[in-house]
C-alpha cells in the first residue's frame, strides 16, 4: 500500500497505533452506539414475531453486524485511491449486480430485490449503492479540472443513469432515489458549476413532474399506480384502509409512543401487527412506539452525529476522490434516514428504504458498515490524520 | 470511463506521469467549504423537520394517537338478542330458538389480494354458491362496517374446518346465533310467518327504529307484525383483535342484549292442528266426490263473543323451517318462484285472510237480514221455489241449483234448503225498489258493508285482502261500454253471493260470528298479549295485553236475526237441511249454511273461463252463542267456523265435514253416522 508518490513517507501499516490514532473516534463511537442501540431496539420490536424464538432476528442482525465489522476493517485497511484506479471494474460489477437480480431474484410483493445464496438473501441494490458511489467518485475525481465542462457532467450523468434505471426497474423506487441523491451529492461536492447544478435540479423536477403527473395524464404509465399513490402521501386520509393504511398505522404507532414509550408488551401497534413491516421498512415507527420520544430522539441524535462527522470527513480528505466519495456516502446516508424516518411520520412518501443500522437486513447492515469504513479510511489518510487526531 | 489518467499538458513540462494529487494538491478550497456548509445546512434542516414532527406526533398529540391505537384493537359488534318466542293461548311454545352457528364476513378485513380465492375456498367449505357470495359483497360495497351474513346453521364439521384454517380466512367470523325452531313443523305456517335477513328496502324504512344491516327481521305473519316486540334489543360487545381480525381474548360485554318478548296468540294449537287436518280431510272428500281439482282451502275458527281467532288454517302450506339456516333454494321455490308456486297452488298465501272467493249461498243470510230490515221481505211470506226464474226485460233465465223443487217456502225453509229462486226474487225486489227510490239503489250492499264485507276485517297481523262488494259505481269505474250498466242480474246474483262478489274466509267468519252473538260485529285478533318470559319455571309476566275493540252492534232487525238463525239451525237439523246429514247427529247444537260458489278458475289443461265450484260451509255452535257445558262438566267457548275447499264442489259434501271435524275437536264430542248429504 505504500505509495511512492505520497508526500508522506510514513509506513502506516507498520504503525498501527498511529493509524488508529488517526481514526475519527467520535464517528466510530456514534456508529458503535447506533449498532448496539439498533440491536437492542430490534430485540424489543421482534420479540413476538417468531413464535418460540424471541431472539430470532436479533441473532441474525448481530451476525450481520459482525460481518459488517469485518467489512469495515477491510475497507479501513485499503487505500481508497485503489478504488479510483479500479473504477472501471467496479462500475462493471455494479451493472452486473443490478442485472443479476432479473434472472435470479424471486419476486417478493411484486418486486425483485433479493437474491438467495444458500440460506442467505442478499440485496444487490444495497451493495450497489457503495459501488456506484465509488465508481462515480473515481470518474469525477479523474476529471476534477474539467468539471466545469458540461460534456463531463453529461457523461457522468449518462454513466450514473444505467444503474439507476436498473434499480428503478426492479422495481425499487426508494433505492433508485437514494442513488439519485448520491449522484447529486457527488456532482455537488466535486464542484460542478452552479449553472449546471441549477439546470440539473430543474431537469429532475421536470422529470418527476412528468413521471407522476404529465405522463399518466397522457396515458403513459411509467410508475405503477401504487407507486404514484404512495408518492401522493399527503392525502392518505382519503383512503385510510387502502394505500394510506400502512402510513396511517405507522403515524398512529409513532404518536401512541408518547414521551417515554409504551414498552415492548404494551406496544399494540407493533405487537398485534397493525404496523406492517415493523422490523424492516417501518422499524422506526415500532421503535418510536416502544421507546417513545426519548428513544426515537436518541436515535435521530446519533444519526445527526454520524452525518456531522461524515461531512467533516469531506473537508479533511487528502484528494478529490475522497472528498467526492465521502460526499456521496454522507448524502446517501442522510437521504435514507430522512426518507425512512419521514415516511413513518407522514412527511415523506412510502418507499422501501431501510433505516441504516436498525432495519433488520444483512445487506444493509454490512454495506452501511463498509461505507463507514470508507469514511474512516479517507479520514485516517487525510489532512487531520497527518497532523494526528484532533 | 478512463482507467488511467487523461493525457494533458503539464504546465511544468516535465515528463513525470501526470498525477492530480501532485500536480494539483487537493486543497480545502473556499468553494468546497461553501458546498459542505450547504450540505450541513441541509442536514440540519432535515433533522429539524424530523425532530419537530416527532415532537408533534409523540408529545403534542400523543394522547390522541394512543386512543387511536387502542381503538384499533377493539371491534364493537352488535350481539344478537334471542328472539322472543311465540306461544299459543295456553302458553304452549309454538316458535322458539335453538342456538346455531353463523358465518359472517367483515368486508373491511378481506385481503386485498387473493380475495376471490378466499371466497372460493369459503364457498367450498360452506357449500354456498360462489355467485351468491360475490353478489352479497357487491351489494354491500358501500358499507364495509356491517358484516355480511354468509350462512346460518353452519354444520359443526364446517366450523371445525374454518377454525383449523383460520389464517386462510381473514375477515371471516364465526358467531353464535339463534335459529327459529318450529315446534309443530308446518303448523300455522302462514299465520306465524318467517324470519329472514333484513332487506335493503326494509333497512331504509326501519333504520331509524334501530334496525341494522345483517339483522334478522320478521317477514310475514306474526313474526313481521310483532317484530318490534319479538326482536329484543341487540347488545354491544367489544373484542380485541389483531390486524388480521383474529380475536385476542374473549368478548367483553358493553351492553347486554335484551331478549325479545314473547307473543301470546289466541290460537289454540290443538284446534289449529285439527283445522289443518280437517282441511286436508275436506280436500280428500271433495276429490272422492268427483271434484278432482280440489287443491286447497282455508278454515277460520273464532270465538264469536270477542273475535279471538282460535284457528286459522290455510292449505296448501309449507314448513317455515325452509327459511332457517341452511337455506336450500330448491325448497324455497314453491314460495319464491312464480312458476313453481303456481304448480303448488301458492303455499305461501294465507288463504284465510288473503284468499278471495265468491261466497255463494253462505251469503244468503245477509240477503235475508237486509231484506227484512229494509221491509222488502216478511219472514213468513211464501215465495215459490222453482227450478228457475226469469227476470229483466230480456227474460233472462236464472237457474236454481235444485231443478226438482217446486214449492212455496218461507225464509227458514229457503235458508234450510238454500233455495236460489227465493233469493233471486229478493234481489229483484231490491233492483226494482232501487229504480223507484234511489236511496235503495245500493241498500243491499250497504248492509253487507255494515257486516264487514268489502273491507279488511282488521286482523292484527295485517295482510288481508278486502274482497269485492260490487256496486253500480264500481261497475261503472271498472268496465267499458255496455258492461258498465248495472242490471237486475247484478243484484239478483248478488242475493245468492254470485257473479262479482268476493270475500275472504275471515270476513265470512266475522259475519257468522255476528249471527251467533246476536248481531255484533267483532274485530278478529290473533295476539292477546306480549309477555316477558319467566325464567326457570316461573310464569311469564304479561307486559301488554291487547283488548280487541268491543263488538260493534249492527242495527239489524232483531226479529230478522232470529228468523235467519232459525233458518240456519234448520239447515243443519231439518230433514231437508243442506248439511243436516253432517251436523244432525252432533251433540252440540250447531247452525250453519252450505255454499257452492261458481268461480272462474285458471287451471292447467282447462280453457279460459272454466268454472269450478268452491265449497263453503259457515256456522256456529252452540246455537245460542253461549258457552257449551259438557255432560261430564267442563265448559267450552262457543265457536264459529268457516271452511272453504277450493274447487271442492258442493259445500255440503266437502266443506261441511271439514267444519264438523273442527267442532268435534273443540267440543270434544263426536257426531254420529253421517247421513246422506243433500247438495247445495
Amino acid at each position: 500500500m505504500i505509495e511512492a508518490a505520497s508526500p508522506r513517507p510514513v509506513a502506516r501499516e507498520h504503525d498501527l497505533v498511529g493509524f488508529l490514532g488517526r481514526l475519527d473516534w467520535v464517528l466510530l463511537a456514534a456508529v458503535g452506539a447506533l449498532v448496539a442501540y439498533g440491536l437492542w431496539a430490534v430485540a424489543g420490536i421482534t420479540r413476538y414475531d417468531v413464535e418460540g424464538d424471541q431472539l430470532y432476528y436479533v441473532v441474525r442482525q448481530a451476525i450481520a453486524a459482525g460481518l459488517g465489522f469485518a467489512g469495515f476493517l477491510v475497507a479501513l485497511a485499503i487505500d481508497p485511491d485503489r478504488y479510483r484506479r479500479l473504477q472501471l471494474p467496479i462500475y462493471a460489477l455494479t451493472i452486473l449486480l443490478m442485472l443479476l437480480v432479473f434472472p435470479l431474484a424471486s419476486e417478493t410483493r411484486g418486486s425483485r430485490r433479493w437474491i438467495e445464496v444458500g440460506s442467505f438473501q442478499f440485496q444487490p441494490s444495497e451493495f450497489g449503492k457503495v459501488l456506484f458511489v465509488l465508481a462515480l467518485a473515481g470518474f469525477l475525481a479523474d476529471r476534477a479540472r474539467r468539471l466545469g465542462e458540461g460534456r463531463v457532467v453529461l457523461q457522468a450523468l449518462g454513466l450514473a443513469l444505467i444503474p439507476i434505471v436498473l434499480v428503478f426497474k426492479q422495481p425499487d423506487l426508494g433505492t433508485a432515489l437514494a442513488y439519485v441523491a448520491a449522484l447529486g451529492a457527488c456532482l455537488f461536492v466535486a464542484g460542478i458549476r452552479w449553472s449546471h447544478l441549477g439546470a440539473l435540479v430543474a431537469a429532475s423536477a421536470l422529470a418527476i413532474a412528468s413521471v407522476v403527473w404529465f405522463l399518466p395524464a397522457a396515458g403513459v404509465e411509467v410508475l405503477e399506480p401504487y407507486q404514484v399513490d404512495r408518492l401522493n402521501f399527503t392525502n392518505l386520509e382519503s383512503d385510510p384502509a387502502g394505500t394510506g393504511y400502512n402510513q396511517t398505522q405507522s403515524i398512529t404507532a409513532v404518536g401512541s409512543g408518547g414521551l417515554d414509550g409504551r414498552g415492548v408488551d404494551a406496544a399494540t401497534q407493533t405487537r398485534l401487527d397493525y404496523l406492517p413491516e415493523h422490523h424492516t421498512d417501518f422499524v422506526f415507527a415500532a421503535l418510536a412506539e416502544q421507546r417513545g420520544f426519548f428513544g426515537a430522539a436518541l436515535l435521530l441524535g446519533l444519526y445527526l452525529l454520524v452525518v456531522w462527522r461524515g461531512l467533516r470527513v469531506i473537508t479533511v480528505s487528502r484528494d478529490a476522490f475522497g472528498t467526492i466519495l465521502a460526499g456521496g456516502i454522507v448524502v446517501a446516508f442522510l437521504f435514507q434516514v430522512f426518507v425512512n424516518v419521514g415516511m413513518t411520520m407522514g412527511v415523506a412518501p412510502v418507499t422501501g428504504i431501510p433505516l441504516p443500522f436498525v432495519t433488520v437486513g444483512g445487506s444493509s447492515m454490512v454495506v452501511n458498515l463498509v461505507a463507514i469504513g470508507l469514511l474512516q479510511a479517507i479520514h485516517a489518510r487525510g489532512h487531520t490524520g497527518r497532523r494526528g487526531a484532533r | 470511463m478512463a482507467s488511467g489518467y487523461p493525457e494533458r499538458r503539464s504546465p511544468s513540462g516535465r515528463f513525470l506521469p501526470p498525477d492530480p494529487r501532485t500536480a494539483e494538491p487537493h486543497r480545502f478550497t473556499p468553494q468546497l467549504a461553501l458546498r459542505v456548509g450547504m450540505l450541513a445546512g441541509l442536514a440540519l434542516v432535515v433533522f429539524a423537520v424530523l425532530f419537530l414532527r416527532l415532537w408533534a406526533l409523540q408529545v403534542l398529540s400523543g394522547d390522541r394517537y394512543l386512543l387511536a391505537a387502542q381503538d384499533n384493537q377493539l371491534r364493537t359488534v352488535r350481539v344478537e338478542a334471542p328472539r322472543g318466542s311465540i306461544v299459543d293461548r295456553a302458553g304452549r311454545t309454538v316458535v322458539s330458538n335453538v342456538p346455531g352457528t353463523a358465518v359472517k364476513i367483515w368486508t373491511a378485513d378481506l385481503p386485498k389480494e387473493g380475495r376471490y380465492a378466499m371466497l372460493q375456498r369459503l364457498s367450498k367449505v360452506l357449500r354456498v354458491p360462489l355467485p351468491r357470495l360475490t353478489k352479497a359483497l357487491e351489494e354491500r360495497k358501500g358499507d364495509p362496517l356491517t358484516p355480511i351474513l354468509v350462512k346460518t346453521a353452519v354444520h359443526e364439521d364446517q366450523v371445525a374446518t374454518l377454525l383449523e384454517h383460520r389464517a386462510q380466512f381473514p375477515g371471516v367470523e364465526i358467531v353464535g346465533t339463534y335459529l327459529r325452531d318450529y315446534e309443530y313443523k308446518a303448523l300455522g305456517a302462514q299465520v306465524l310467518g318467517y324470519v329472514g335477513e333484513i332487506s335493503p328496502e326494509e333497512l331504509e324504512r326501519l333504520e331509524k327504529d334501530g334496525y341494522r344491516g345483517g339483522e334478522k327481521i320478521g317477514k310475514t305473519g306474526v313474526e313481521a307484525a310483532f317484530d318490534g316486540y319479538l326482536r329484543g334489543t341487540p347488545g354491544l360487545a367489544q373484542l380485541r383483535v389483531d390486524s388480521l381480525g383474529r380475536p385476542q381474548g374473549a368478548f367483553e360485554e358493553r351492553r347486554p342484549a335484551q331478549p325479545g318478548n314473547s307473543v301470546r296468540l289466541t290460537i289454540d294449537v290443538g284446534l289449529q292442528r285439527a283445522a289443518e287436518r280437517a282441511l286436508r280431510h275436506g280436500i280428500e272428500i271433495a276429490r272422492g266426490h268427483e271434484a278432482w281439482n280440489a287443491n286447497g282451502g282455508a278454515i277460520v275458527a273464532l270465538d264469536p263473543r270477542n273475535g279471538a281467532v282460535l284457528a286459522l288454517a290455510s292449505n296448501p302450506t309449507y314448513k317455515p323451517s325452509v327459511y332457517v339456516g341452511r337455506v336450500d333454494p330448491k325448497k324455497l321455490e314453491p314460495l319464491t318462484v312464480e312458476k313453481v308456486a303456481k304448480e303448488r297452488n301458492y303455499p305461501g298465501i294465507n288463504r284465510a285472510i288473503a284468499g278471495v272467493y265468491p261466497p255463494g249461498s253462505v251469503f244468503k243470510p245477509l240477503t235475508a237480514l237486509a231484506a227484512i230490515s229494509d221491509g222488502l221481505l216478511s219472514p213468513f211470506e211464501y215465495i215459490q221455489c222453482t227450478p228457475f226464474a226469469e227476470y229483466g226485460l230480456d227474460n233472462h233465465r236464472f237457474d236454481n241449483w235444485n231443478p226438482f223443487t217446486n214449492m212455496p217456502m218461507t225464509l227458514t225453509t229457503a235458508l234450510s234448503q238454500s233455495c236460489d229462486t227465493y233469493f233471486y226474487d229478493i234481489g229483484n225486489r231490491y233492483y226494482e225498489r232501487g229504480e223507484r227510490e234511489r236511496e235503495y239503489w245500493t241498500a243491499m250492499q250497504e248492509w253487507a258493508r255494515k257486516f264487514g264485507f268489502g273491507q279488511a276485517a282488521g286482523l292484527d297481523i295485517g295482510g288481508e285482502l278486502p274482497g269485492l262488494l260490487p256496486t253500480p259505481e264500481w261497475r261503472k269505474q271498472t268496465y267499458r261500454g255496455i258492461d258498465r250498466a248495472w242490471n237486475p242480474g247484478d243484484l239478483i246474483q248478488l242475493a245468492i253471493g254470485q257473479k262479482d262478489m268476493t270475500v275472504t274466509p275471515l270476513q265470512m267468519t266475522r259475519f257468522y260470528a255476528a249471527l251467533a252473538n246476536g248481531g255484533h260485529l267483532v274485530t278478529p285478533y290473533l295476539v292477546s298479549a306480549i309477555e316477558r318470559p319467566g325464567s326457570e319455571g316461573e310464569p311469564a309476566v304479561p307486559l301488554r295485553t291487547f283488548a280487541p275493540p268491543p263488538p260493534k252492534p249492527v242495527a239489524v232487525d232483531p226479529q230478522a236475526l232470529s228468523v235467519v238463525r232459525e233458518g240456519l239451525y234448520q239447515a243443519t237439523h231439518d230433514r231437508d237441511g243442506t248439511s243436516s246429514g253432517v251436523f244432525g247427529s252432533f251433540p252440540v247444537p250447531v247452525a250453519g249454511k252450505t255454499g257452492t260458489a261458481e268461480k272462474v278458475v285458471n287451471l292447467p289443461g282447462y280453457p279460459a273461463g272454466h268454472m269450478e265450484d268452491q265449497a263453503w260451509w259457515c256456522g256456529w255452535g252452540p246455537f245460542d252463542g253461549a258457552e257449551y257445558v259438557k255432560d261430564g262438566g267442563g265448559r267450552r267457548a262457543p265457536l264459529v267456523v268457516c271452511a272453504v275447499i277450493e274447487n271442492g264442489g258442493h259445500g255440503g259434501v266437502a266443506a261441511a265435514p271439514a267444519a264438523l271435524k273442527v267442532f268435534e275437536h273443540w267440543f270434544g264430542e263426536q257426531a254420529g253416522v253421517q247421513g246422506e248429504v243433500l247438495s247445495d
